[in-house]
């Protein structure tokens, strides 16, 4: 479950780089820059990581969840987890690069833009999160527990 | 340049940004309605969920490199990027939960 780990250190670089982007100063930039590069790093683990375990062993969880009493953690939450991933993928990927180009933050538009992004990977990564909590009871569910 | 103007790979990588998020949802709905799709799908990479991914990355940084290349950065602030990329994130969401929304059949598993 180590995607899990990622993804949530990911999520939470996420908000340490909102925090120094909203107090943007030139002393922060090299942090600024750095933590939008590990947010991407993290994110790209998480989904290397759950992307092999997803496609190796998750088919035998799916069958657990589905002839169990709550089937609908695969039919809807594993379902759109899975496809949702890949716009906060493809965001995380684009952080760093957003993050180089409006270099330096001097302009509200621009700090907004890189906020903006982060606050879309935090919300995006919380469902994650919770949507893989459910699938994980699920199975629980599945098993009788 | 207006001081919210942003350099070519940020304004190129975030406008295919914008496509490639939009283009998930396409793919997913097209995907799971057409079986040969699907099948093709799951022929390529041996799963479907990895040809979509491998898919929308090549999608995202070939677009990047083509958006790059032209002058999208002088008609495109920061502003106006984060708007589109707010709504395709949020219409793509909304694609992706509603088209499994019949899945989420919660009431059937409660016992009244």
């Amino acid at each position: 479950m180590l995607h899990v780990l990622f993804g949530v250190l990911g999520i939470l670089f996420a908000v340490a780089l909102f925090v120094d982007v909203l107090n943007a100063h030139e002393g922060n930039y090299r942090r600024i820059k750095k933590l939008s590069s590990a947010v991407a790093i993290l994110i790209v683990l998480a989904f290397l990581i759950g992307g092999y375990w997803y496609v190796v062993y998750y088919g035998a969880d799916r069958e657990i969840i589905k002839a169990g009493k709550w089937p609908w953690a695969h039919n809807y939450f594993m379902e759109v987890k899975e496809h949702i991933f890949f716009s906060l993928l493809l965001l995380s990927i684009y952080l760093p690069i957003a993050v180089h180009g409006v270099m330096p933050l001097n302009n509200k538009k621009k700090k907004n833009l890189i906020l903006g992004i982060c606050a879309l990977i935090i919300l995006l990564g919380l469902f994650m999160e919770g949507a893989g909590g459910i699938i994980s009871k699920g199975v629980t569910m599945g098993l009788g527990r | 340049m207006n001081n919210s103007h942003m350099g070519k790979y940020a304004a190129g990588f975030g406008l295919s940004l914008v496509v490639t998020v939009l283009l998930n949802a396409v793919i997913l709905v097209i995907k799971e309605i057409s079986t040969p799709v699907m099948s093709v799908m799951k022929a390529i990479l041996g799963h479907h969920w990895t040809t979509h991914g491998s898919l929308l990355i090549v999608i995202y940084i070939v677009l990047g490199c083509l958006f790059s290349a032209t002058g999208f950065k002088d008609r495109l602030d920061s502003g106006k990027l984060l708007k589109y990329i707010i709504w395709a994130v949020v219409i793509s969401v909304i694609i992706i939960a509603g088209f499994f929304l019949p899945g989420l059949n919660i009431t059937a598993t409660i016992k009244y």
